[in-house]
């Protein structure tokens, strides 16, 4: 594969290693194979064990920050459902730190309703566990947002993460001129809404579902 | 042999080493065989316990790392089974205390009390060297296999269930440090500004 990685992807990578983090932990979704290519070609230093679900992810993460290593689990939002009974019987009472990275779905720009309530509730989740969380606003400042929650984890001695939004990770795949011919080209049932009028996002941060975007994630 | 012998005759041959034990019945008899500072007791996330022997393993690997499992717990996480056997350290032991019960909440029948087989599940998801033990000599024969030759190891050790007769220090915090400064990685201070 011959693909750049995009830039965001570059800066998650670049924060877990800043923070320190040697093994990675992951159930993948599509952005995060960006960031899985990013530490195979750039941060050899940093090893990535996939596991089947991601309570099992932070079960290896705990095992391994008691042999002594700093870990990070990568999921997409969705998995968090799986991951409650592990971070509050486990990872909280131990006070075991990892670093969280949550690929987001179901916010802004989100097809798929299955991905919605989980996706809507991550943050109220991450709340009411008390899991400190901070949100990836640009490709500028993502490798500091990524270090930064690594380091209240591991600095507190608790989880903490950093939430990927779908306005970061989606990314311009398609630029708005090819936007506007593909909308002459009758791919209107693909559509999504029209973002900038409604929600007042910069053509840069447009997601949705056209026709040449990545494919849908897992799930 | 009853879990509580059975486990006897794991914290006598165990060493240094490291174990991992599942919540309830699995991590009582192992303090009550002997507490140790290198035991490593859940007091909750019910399957997990072989998945943190697996991260251990990973980030030790000088250490053998031993897990205590229930065959109730590893059911709820046979996932693990094919990451370790994708993973494949060759210092884990993964010790599965298969009683066909539920033991810790009341004794209801598990899977393998009917047609389940976790050493025949372990070898299918590529650990090879998977073992089914009925009694003290053949635990004690895969136990002295698993310390020379290298793993994952499977070992599963049909056990009669055995009353409790001790339960480790609850306090969570306590066991993580007490374990991390036994094994020679004391968590380190947090910084301070």
């Amino acid at each position: 594969m011959t693909q750049s990685a995009p830039a965001w992807a570059s800066a998650v990578g670049a924060g877990i290693d800043a923070a320190g983090i040697r093994h990675v932990v992951y159930v993948p979704d599509n952005p995060l194979a960006h960031v899985l290519r990013v530490l195979a070609r750039d941060h050899s230093n940093i090893r990535a064990t996939i596991a089947t679900r991601e309570e099992e992810a932070f079960g290896i993460a705990a095992g391994l920050y008691l042999g002594g290593a700093r870990a990070a689990v990568l999921l997409q939002s969705s998995g968090l459902g799986n991951s409650l009974n592990a971070l509050t019987s486990l990872l909280i009472p131990y006070q075991i730190p990892v670093a969280i990275v949550v690929s987001m779905r179901g916010d802004v720009g989100e097809w798929n309703a299955a991905q919605v309530p989980m996706g809507r509730a991550v943050r109220a989740i991450f709340d009411a566990i008390g899991v400190a969380h901070a949100t990836a606003a640009s490709p500028d400042t993502t490798a500091d947002t990524v270090r930064s929650a690594a380091a209240t984890a591991f600095d507190t001695r608790l989880p903490s993460a950093c939430l990927l939004p779908r306005n970061l990770t989606a990314g311009p795949v398609v630029p708005r001129t090819s936007i506007a011919s593909e909308r002459v080209g009758g791919l209107a049932g693909r559509q999504p809404r029209e973002r900038s009028g409604d929600l007042g996002a910069p053509a840069s941060e447009r997601v949705g579902g056209l026709a040449g975007r990545q494919p849908p994630s897992k799930k | 042999m009853t879990r509580l012998d059975a486990t006897r005759i794991v914290a006598a041959s165990a060493g240094d080493s490291p174990i991992v034990a599942s919540l309830g019945h699995p991590a009582y008899d192992l303090f009550a065989a002997g507490d140790r500072p290198a035991n490593f007791y859940t007091w909750g996330s019910m399957g997990l316990a072989s998945s943190i022997g697996l991260g251990l393993a990973l980030a030790r690997p000088d250490a053998r790392a031993i897990v205590v499992d229930g065959d109730g717990s590893l059911l709820m996480n046979l996932g693990s089974l094919a990451t370790i056997g994708w993973a494949r350290p060759d210092n884990l032991v993964l010790i599965v205390w298969d009683n066909a019960l539920y033991a810790t909440t009341g004794g209801q029948e598990t899977a393998t009390a009917h047609h389940a087989d976790l050493a025949a599940a372990a070898r299918a998801l590529g650990i090879d060297r998977a073992a089914t033990v009925e009694d003290e000599p053949a635990l004690r024969a895969a136990l002295a296999r698993a310390r020379v030759e290298p793993g994952p190891w499977a070992i599963v050790a049909k056990v009669t269930e055995s009353a409790p007769i001790a339960k480790p220090p609850f306090d969570c915090v306590f066991i993580k440090q007490r374990f991390m400064a036994a094994i020679g990685n004391p968590e380190p201070a947090t910084r301070g500004l």
